[in-house]
């Protein structure tokens, strides 16, 4: 068995891909126990990459301070950290 | 060209298997063969990881919402679509089917096989009606006995026959090569001439075997 000029006489018949023939499909099989198996995504929001938890004891009025101005800059207290962070080591 | 699917609610029956050597039997014979992986176990595209034939291509992670428009898409003048699918009772499963020039359900010769392959039937059949055109379907035996045919294989295809279902003959034998080609990748031919490649069983009957069925899924394509 080898020539494509065999292959040649090989026909596909025309099917309808309408979305109402998809519908009767689905029908068809959902009666039959073929159902949408598609697995769900988890709901909810990603998790952060921002895993890492420090603990450090500040005097009150640090604490206050640095909560207020994150709470100013619309960001979080660890973002803020971030950025004194990345200030402090470029300096 | 013709769209072929492999179906069968039941894992195992060597729906991958038959996929692969279908794939690379047209592509040696000069065909453009698009396979769609649309098994989660991802067997065709191990396979296709450590080498495709020449003119072979894999379509990976087809889905529900893109197996119709991927068949869609793949289909055209010289090429044959080859749809592997889940081994689950599945809408992506009724979907390939109504798109299919030719559904394979193979099925090993064990009632529990057969049973469960009948599902598969019978959504061709209600599918056909729904539709109101026909959709060719034949079953495959498969891992079958080289030698001799088992008692519980001769009553299956005797039944089968009975219910007016089309058997392609020759059935699939076991065969270590038909495997081992997902651990090698390419096509049996290839696994014949590289002496590197040990599969432990005699690569020439697989090939064989491979081009005796695959003749036998020509017959019914034209």
């Amino acid at each position: 068995m080898s020539g494509s000029n065999r292959l040649a006489g090989l026909k596909a018949r025309p099917k309808d891909t309408t979305v109402e023939e998809v519908r009767r499909v689905d029908e068809v099989g959902e009666a039959r126990g073929f159902v949408d198996r598609t697995p769900r995504k988890k709901p909810g929001r990603k998790p952060s990459p921002r895993t890492h938890q420090l603990h450090p004891k500040v005097f009150p009025r640090v604490g206050e301070a640095i909560a207020a101005e994150a709470e100013r800059l619309g960001i979080t207290q660890g973002q803020l950290i971030e950025l004194l962070w990345e200030q402090y080591t470029s300096e | 060209m013709p769209v072929i699917v492999m179906a069968s609610p039941k894992g195992g029956v060597g729906k991958s298997t038959c996929a692969v050597l279908l794939a690379s039997e047209f592509a040696r014979m000069g065909a453009q063969v698009t396979v769609l992986d649309c098994d989660p176990n991802r067997s065709l595209t191990r396979w296709a990881s450590h080498g495709l034939p020449k003119g072979v291509i894999l379509h990976s992670d087809v889905g529900r919402s893109e197996i119709v428009p991927t068949i869609r898409g793949a289909d055209g003048d010289g090429k044959i679509v080859i749809v592997d699918l889940e081994g689950v009772a599945s809408q992506m499963v009724s979907r390939a089917i109504s798109q299919a020039d030719l559904v394979i359900v193979p099925m090993q010769a064990t009632a529990l096989d057969a049973e469960i392959g009948s599902e598969a039937l019978a959504l061709v059949k209600e599918e056909e009606e729904a539709l109101g055109r026909s959709i060719r379907h034949s079953v495959v035996l498969t891992k079958t006995g080289a030698a001799m045919k088992s008692r519980v294989q001769k009553e299956l295809e005797s039944q089968l026959r009975g219910a007016g279902i089309d058997m392609i003959e020759p059935s699939l034998v076991a065969r270590a090569a038909f495997s081992e080609i997902f651990a090698y990748g390419g096509d049996l031919t290839a696994m014949m001439k590289d002496p590197e490649m040990v599969t432990g069983g005699k690569v020439d009957k697989a090939v064989a075997n491979a081009q005796a069925f695959t003749e036998a899924v020509y017959e019914r394509l034209k």
